[in-house]
């Protein structure tokens, strides 16, 4: 069996973003491997623990996506397959250039996020899928395989869940809930260094086109209510809500 | 940063061989990949784990031991024990790494794993290979702590008067006396107890022992009511007739004083590593605080009172953390160190507490508060400048240096 | 040519497709447009469509799995020859309509807040960064997009009945559904309430959310959970506010013990006005809110209800 894992690297949750010259500028920015890939790959470790076979991860990214791969090498996973691309590249295009690898792997499923922190969407695992001619399964958060050729799986729909049965090869995109991923061990670290990382060069144009991005926070009266007697401060608070804000 | 060779150009032939000399110079202050990889985990681990319970344990003044178990499944705790004898074999500047990221967390749970180290590096550098793989197997086998104990109610800079005393009979020697002070002292699966065989001799009569838990004679007493590290467990050991196999001995009789000495040299690094988490908590603490809080119509960021204290906090901070590297690399390249590390030890504490200190002064009234967390970090760092040989001692050490050439 | 497909329950089309119908008009000056029922009762609901929309497509293809719905979409894309296809933003369509993007080699534009024309591109705003990002895309015809609901006013019917066409659809392999678990609902929808009162999981035990549940309901209130809490078992994951759960943009987000990660404010950052009660005066949450009071929030919760009752007496 094969288990293939698609992340990103994706801005930490907790930085500040800034732009500059019309689009966010991650100069500075600590940069992670995406918290829903993570669960992908996560569970793509697991289901090698299960069932043994050869756990794969891949990424189309820049050069710095690097980092983020080594962090799912030293989780675990056994190799790994950089697509080189600077630059923004859509989803729908990445998925062409991904499925030419991941065809060449045929392995038993891909897993990936149901969505990225960085560019928020939810397109890459479905159009991977297409490219592939496989199911989709997304918002995953329980799958058994049920030998090599079948998997049962659970997974949210817009309201509720579901649960399915399909056929491999397929791809899953995480949902919270799938799994708690495991902390990148020291020893996982040092064997990262000799697991093997191939780079393939990628060219493809975007098919869509980022004109321009800006940060509209909405600012917020950032009103403190004096806290220290809690019933005249709720008072308050409602009092301000119904006349000030007049929303209650 | 490398140096890049300079680019072919007009310049005159001296300025151009001067280039060539620059572009020569090894010193590359960039961490390799695997160095940020731990650096990340570290402060991941540090973000999620210590940080939440920092406080509760503090207040308690009870040790995390589920944190003891999850550092050992990361591969955090215990690292420097060599890959043949079950650990990573970290050199001191991963762990100084690791410890600034750890003690950012919080500083009194960093003191666990940095004095489990400290019971660790006497066998490290005295042991025998067979006691080596008997007392690192139960060091890496399950999540398991060390100790050091060399101070005594009567005598701490003066180590060399300590009194425990050793006594050989037969195959064993037997031990009685007082130790106090000692972290991790009642948890550890193997604390390094240093006696007397011959109080006259002084430091020549010194000997390393490695006492078991469990063998009987030793007593554990957790000494409560520290100011702050309170996470971690200070005891008071008592030894009573207590028989330790001959076996168990460092070394030969005499060469106690010179392992303990030659440990500390190395150990003092780790607890420099610590001040600098501190450090580094306190500025962002403060930064944070003073972004936020408004006085007199705007933060009180743009006073100048206040920048001035943020500068001095980063100053201080950026030169103690490439100096405590620059004591890690003399170790790592085995070079002779006991000053550098002194120098880093003494200076790093002495700035983490001006630096906690200076950072409740920006907190105000609420830095006087439990509540927040800029307290804690004062009484946290105090003890820095006291444990692993107060800063007199480090100080002494430092000008032993400079007079004896 | 555009294609709309159109979200309904069966019977109905849902509020989404008439945003969508909207959505369409609003690039009119590319061409014609056309509707695509699919899935279930899909004669009886494009009639209800006609009323919009020239012509309207039925393909009963049974029920929902994300290969037939793009393949369904594809086939009336091609027979309109429409070189854009609008459908409502959810999970599922963003999930099919990814199918649908690269099936038709089109740009895909997720989510958005609003989408113009200049004859050749579609431009769509979006945002990104977990929310907190706006941003201005534009791609070339072929073009997939989905609109974000509640962005949108709701389409009227036209002058004119249009016309309902059966659409054959080769099924495609796909999933075998085996289980379809309902959402467990109580009380407001959260999506559509005007006022949401979240707890998080500093309120200490799951008993404390009755008191959210009694202000909830003295305010006409939807309730909301944090991630936390939803993990540690005490609310269901449909009141989940956040990246994974639910957004949500009410006139008012009451945020009760509630720290603020990233992730959560994600699902919330465009509510109107936002109140925050935490210990903690350095919880994130402070940082967008509009009001603030850092309290015990078992001290000031029942004293909000019993202001709130007061209030409305």
């Amino acid at each position: 069996m094969k288990f293939v894992a698609v992340i990103r690297q994706v801005p930490d949750g907790e930085s500040r973003l800034k732009i500059e010259g019309g689009k966010v500028d991650l100069g500075g920015v600590t940069m992670i491997l995406d918290q829903m890939d993570e669960w992908a790959v996560e569970e793509v470790i697991r289901l090698q623990e299960k069932h043994g076979g050869e756990s794969v991860v891949v990424a189309l990214g820049p050069e710095r996506f690097e980092e983020a791969i080594r962090t799912a090498l030293a989780m675990g996973i056994d190799r790994a397959i950089h697509l080189v691309a600077e630059g923004y590249l859509d989803p729908i295009s990445q998925a062409e250039a991904l499925a030419e690898v991941i065809r060449a792997e045929a392995p038993t499923l891909v897993f990936t996020g149901g969505q990225q922190a960085d560019w928020d969407s939810q397109a890459l695992g479905p159009a991977l899928a297409e490219a592939l001619s496989w199911p989709v399964v997304s918002w995953t958060t329980q799958i058994e395989l049920e030998g090599e050729t079948q998997a049962r799986a659970k997974h949210d729909l817009d309201e509720g869940a579901e649960v399915v049965r399909v056929a491999l090869p397929a791809v899953f995109t995480s949902q919270q809930g799938l799994n708690e991923p495991r902390y990148p061990t020291l020893p996982g670290i040092m064997k990262a260094k000799r697991k093997e990382l191939k780079k393939v060069p990628v060219s493809a144009s975007s098919k869509v086109e980022i004109l321009e991005q800006t940060i509209q926070e909405k600012s917020r009266l950032n009103k403190m209510i004096d806290g220290k007697d809690p019933v005249a401060a709720a008072h308050e608070l409602v009092r301000l809500l119904h006349e000030e804000a007049k929303v209650i | 940063m490398k140096k890049k060779p300079n680019a072919k150009s007009q310049m005159p032939k001296t300025v151009a061989a001067l280039g060539l000399l620059l572009s020569a110079m090894p010193i590359d202050f960039t961490l390799t990949d695997e160095q940020k990889e731990l650096q990340k985990l570290a402060r991941r681990f540090a973000r999620e784990q210590i940080a939440p319970v920092a406080a509760e344990y503090d207040r308690k003044e009870e040790v995390p031991w589920g944190l003891v178990e999850k550092l050992h499944a990361v591969g955090l705790l215990n690292a420097i024990i060599p890959e043949a004898y079950g650990g990573l074999g970290l050199g001191m500047l991963e762990e100084v790494i690791i410890g600034e990221e750890l003690a950012w967390g919080c500083m009194g749970i960093y003191t666990i794993p940095m004095a489990s180290d400290l019971g660790i590096t006497p066998i490290l550098l005295a042991g025998t290979h067979e006691q080596k793989q008997r007392f690192f197997k139960k060091l890496t086998e399950k999540p398991a702590l060390a100790a050091f104990a060399l101070s005594e109610p009567g005598n701490g800079s003066d180590a060399a008067a300590l009194r425990t005393r050793a006594v050989r009979d037969g195959d064993h020697y037997v031990l009685n006396g007082t130790k106090t002070w000692i972290s991790n002292g009642g948890e550890a699966e193997t604390v390094v107890v240093f006696a007397t065989v011959a109080p006259e001799l002084r430091h020549k009569g010194v000997v390393a022992l490695v006492v078991e838990k469990g063998t009987p004679g030793f007593k554990a007493n957790k000494l409560h009511g520290k100011m702050g590290q309170r996470a971690s467990g200070t005891y008071e050991l008592v030894f009573e007739d207590c028989r330790v196999p001959v076996e168990n001995r460092l070394g030969q009789e005499g060469d106690g004083f010179k392992i303990a000495m030659q440990t500390l040299d190395k150990t003092r690094i780790p607890v420099a590593a610590g001040s600098l988490g501190v450090a580094r908590r306190a500025l962002e603490e403060a930064t944070r605080y003073a972004k936020e809080r408004e006085a007199f119509g705007k933060p009180i960021a743009e006073f100048q009172a206040i920048q001035f204290k943020l500068a001095e906090m980063l100053m201080g901070l950026e030169t103690a953390r490439t100096y405590t590297y620059y004591a890690a690399w003399l170790v790592d390249t085995h070079q002779p160190h006991a000053h550098a590390a002194a120098i880093a030890k003494a200076y790093a504490s002495e700035m983490a507490f001006e630096a906690a200190n200076q950072a409740i002064q920006i907190h105000g009234g609420y830095g006087y508060m439990h509540e927040y967390p800029v307290e804690k970090l004062l009484r946290d760092v105090k003890l820095n400048q006291i444990y692993e040989g107060t800063n007199e001692i480090q100080r002494l050490i430092i000008a032993r240096h400079i007079l004896k050439g | 040519m555009i294609l709309v497909v159109l979200e309904h329950d069966g019977q109905r089309l849902r509020k989404g497709a008439l945003e969508a119908i909207s959505r369409a008009r609003q690039i009119g000056a590319l061409g014609a447009i056309a509707g695509v029922v699919i899935g279930e009762n899909t004669q009886a609901v494009a009639q209800e469509a006609a009323q919009y929309l020239p012509t309207v497509y039925a393909a009963e293809v049974g029920s929902y799995t994300p290969e037939k719905w793009a393949e369904a979409a594809y086939a009336a894309a091609q027979k309109s020859g429409a070189k854009v296809v609008v459908a409502t933003g959810g999970r599922q369509s963003r999930t099919w309509t990814a199918r649908l993007a690269y099936k038709m080699k089109a740009g895909l534009l997720e989510d958005t807040l609003e989408t113009s024309t200049d004859g050749q591109h579609i431009i769509g705003v979006r945002y990104s960064f977990l929310n907190r990002v706006t941003e201005k895309q534009k791609a070339a015809l072929p073009v997939v997009f989905t609109a974000k609901p509640n962005t949108t006013p709701l389409a009227e019917p036209a002058s004119s009945s249009g016309v309902v066409e059966a659409l054959e659809v080769s099924l495609p392999p796909t999933v075998e559904v085996l289980e379809r678990l309902s959402e467990q609902k109580k009380g407001v929808s959260l999506t559509e309430a005007t006022v949401v009162v979240t707890g998080g999981r500093g309120l200490g035990s799951p008993e404390a959310f009755a008191g959210v549940e009694e202000l909830a309901s003295t305010l006409g209130a939807a309730v909301g959970a944090t991630r936390a809490v939803v993990d540690a078992g005490w609310r269901p994951y449909s009141e989940q506010v956040g990246q994974t759960g639910k957004t949500v943009q009410p006139n008012l987000y009451i945020a009760l013990a509630v720290s603020g990660a990233v992730q959560h404010q994600a699902g919330m950052n465009k509510s109107k006005y936002i109140v925050a009660v935490n210990k903690d005066a350095e919880a994130p949450i402070f940082k967008i809110a509009d009001y603030g009071i850092v309290g015990d929030v078992h001290q000031v919760l029942p004293a909000l209800i019993d202001a709130a009752k007061k209030l409305k007496d």
